[in-house]
């Protein structure tokens, strides 16, 4: 069960490499809602493994909001702005290489709290994976060059996160998963509303128009 | 008493959401005192030594969380008072405004630091589209930062908390059942000294990037001036007096944890770090301020470096300093942007250079200005100057008097730039044609609040140093 653990978790970083590589906005919704679908199986296989129910619900849960509910609003929020290939001169070669970077400094921040420290939690070994998926997904976030950039780097790292509490705690009080859940939920159509005013004030989402307050 | 005090400005909200002109404004005026006289109550007890829980240990309020519910509910009723000038825009202000009330007071509320962490959270949710209140260009672009940034350093705290909960994890080395209530704030601190060390460091640097963030420590402050300089001026006067606040008492809630696991000295030198460099950041930008709602905003970021400071010196005069700070800073930096508000509002500008003759055009509100500036600025009589005192005493007590000193000098620097900026705004003459200074109700508010920051400053009301005693005890052990 851990090697199944362990496979998924992989699999959910490969996909965050591509979204890096990938360029086109379809392409990195539809990357992110298979990252979604493989880190539901991992909440499933956990519940499994540690015969927790909750997990499975949670799992349940969150197949739904990040595989079907935040796709749909991403999905309108990408409506209208032109479809931006990647700029001449600017290859994705390095912001890959970034990530592959960031993969070794996940394995440094965590390992020494993920070794012979921990053997009592089986699932550990994977643990420095989920970490590398959360802070590539933070570096989509603050290198993206316009504001659905970054909010697809914000829900991987979220994503990331996710999968980081699940290895490392086989669920959180049903209390916290509530909260996080709904407050991603608010998050997302926050920012399609925000989105929406930022199109119609700059006739752009490029960032580098968010200019006015210096200092 | 701590549901009431919860329920009262939730339910407040909701009704807000729906209510409409004057009912509307009555609605708030009530649910403003109520949340007021509750509070206060239910603190008093709280700081003379009387705990209080409710929902089986959920809800629970000891003295700190006492001292931080008075703040909460004193500024939330400068804010208020000024709330109707504000409101005609927009049904939601009010409702939107008393929500975000409700999950500050949460934050401090709850014994569980999950759910202290979504409450945190749900402050930020709660405030974004008050940022965006005037949806101007620039206020939109500061909502969307504050937005992106916040959300981003809260999920570094989530990350923090879910590694707090894997050291209890790792503890058991097994994967039997969790210990009832693992993440409540009062079992965690039992279990502290047997949790692995480096995990609780591990722990504490992401819970301090995370909620420092909402806090305003620099490096993380970044999204901050912009966002308190944008939102209209009683939700400026929350966010900077209160709001800030809380993430500083997130991080506090974390440090005896982590000082009883992962021994005395970690947390406080991080702490002591960012402190400084937050001085530094303020000093920097407070030397030359151009726009005066800026310079407030970055004011803010000084004094949460000072806060962090106190916290980091430790010893029950540093940690007692630092709460003695954020009420008189939640006090003064409130009232400052509240009249703020109506200087803008008479003057048209927020740029130092446009307000000219302060004093003779809005004869009360300038020298309330003044007067509140000074306040700010750490001169006696007022309660600022106390309260910087002990935080240094308490540097130069503890051992670290090179860095109590640099940080005395960097606040040196913020003291003449802000000085600098007064007195711009105070001499010259009024532009023409003269502005016109709205009459404004509800100064009583402000003229109390001025009041009380003397009294923190000359002759402390009976009682007050015992229950900082008692708070600072729940931090520093």
């Amino acid at each position: 069960m851990t090697i199944a653990s362990n496979f998924l978790v992989f699999v959910a970083l490969g996909i965050t490499l591509l979204l890096v590589w990938r360029q086109s906005w379809r392409g990195r919704v539809r990357l992110f809602v298979v990252q979604s679908w493989v880190l539901a199986a991992l909440a499933v296989t956990l519940g499994a493994l540690v015969r927790r129910p909750a997990l499975v619900a949670v799992g349940v849960v969150f197949a739904v909001m990040k595989t079907w509910i935040i796709p749909r609003v991403l999905r309108r929020m990408g409506h209208g702005s032109p479809l931006r290939p990647v700029a001449p001169g600017r290859s994705a070669g390095l912001p890959v290489l970034g990530a592959g970077a960031l993969v070794v400094v996940a394995y440094a921040v965590m390992l020494p709290i993920t070794g012979a420290v921990a053997t009592g939690v089986p699932t550990r070994g994977a643990i420095p994976l989920a970490f590398a998926v959360a802070l590539i997904g933070l570096f989509v976030c603050v290198t993206g060059r316009d504001a659905l950039g970054q909010v697809i780097g914000f829900l991987v790292f979220e994503n990331g996160l996710f999968a980081l509490a699940l290895l490392a705690t086989y669920g959180l009080p049903g209390i916290v998963e509530a909260g996080a859940f709904l407050e991603v939920l608010v998050l997302v159509l926050l920012m399609e509303g925000m989105l929406v005013q930022i199109r119609r004030e700059h006739d752009s989402l490029d960032i580098e128009r968010l200019r006015e307050l210096r200092g | 008493m701590i549901v009431a005090l919860l329920a009262l400005p939730l339910a407040a909200a909701g009704l807000l959401a729906r209510a409409r002109g004057r009912l509307a404004t009555v609605l708030h005026g009530a649910a403003v005192v109520g949340t007021l006289l509750i509070g206060l109550v239910l603190a008093l007890g709280a700081v003379r030594g009387t705990e209080a829980a409710a929902l089986g240990g959920l809800l629970r309020v000891d003295a700190l969380s006492g001292w931080m519910i008075m703040v909460i509910v004193v500024v939330a009723t400068l804010a208020g008072a000024e709330a109707p000038r504000y409101a005609a825009a927009g049904r939601a202000f009010y409702a939107l405004l008393h929500l975000m009330v409700f999950t500050m007071l949460l934050a401090v509320c709850t014994d569980d630091v999950g759910l202290m962490w979504v409450a945190v959270e749900g402050t930020t949710l709660a405030s974004v589209f008050l940022v965006n209140f005037e949806r101007t260009r620039a206020s939109l672009e500061a909502a969307y930062k504050y937005l992106l940034i916040c959300s981003v350093g809260i999920a570094v705290a989530f990350c923090g908390t879910v590694l707090v909960y894997y050291a209890e994890v790792v503890r058991q080395q097994t994967l039997a059942e969790h210990t009832a209530h693992a993440l409540r704030w009062t079992a965690l601190l039992a279990l502290a000294p047997s949790l692995p060390p480096r995990v609780l460091e591990i722990a504490f640097v992401f819970l301090v990037v995370g909620y420092g963030t909402k806090a305003g420590l620099a490096p993380m402050h970044t999204w901050l001036p912009d966002a308190h300089s944008e939102a209209p001026a009683p939700v400026s006067a929350l966010m900077s007096g209160v709001l800030l606040s809380i993430g500083i008492y997130a991080i506090a809630r974390f440090k005896p944890i982590v000082d009883a696991g992962a021994g005395p000295g970690f947390a406080g030198r991080i702490l002591l770090g960012l402190g400084v460099l937050s001085l530094a950041v303020a000093a920097a930008f407070l030397w030359a301020p151009a726009n005066y709602k800026r310079m407030l905003a970055y004011s803010s970021v000084e004094h949460m470096g000072l806060v962090a400071l106190g916290l980091g010196f430790g010893g029950a005069l540093g940690v007692s300093g630092a709460l003695l700070h954020v009420a008189n800073h939640g006090l003064a930096k409130s009232t400052l942007f509240l009249l703020a508000g109506r200087i803008r509002a008479a003057y048209g500008s927020a740029e130092v250079t446009a307000v000219r003759d302060l004093v003779s055009v809005l004869p009360f509100s300038g020298r309330a200005f003044l007067l509140a500036l000074f306040a700010l600025l750490g001169l006696p009589p007022f309660g600022l100057f106390v309260s910087e005192v002990m935080i240094f005493g308490a540097g130069f007590r503890q051992g670290h008097p090179w860095l109590a000193g640099v940080a005395l000098a960097l606040l040196l620097v913020a003291f003449g730039g802000l000085l600098r900026a007064a007195h711009r705004m105070l001499l010259g003459a009024a532009p023409t044609p003269a502005p016109a200074g709205a009459a404004w109700p509800g100064s009583v508010p402000i003229v109390v609040a001025l009041a009380v920051l003397v009294l923190t400053g000359l002759a402390w009301p009976p009682g007050l140093g015992d229950a900082l005693a008692l708070a600072a005890k729940v931090v520093s052990r």
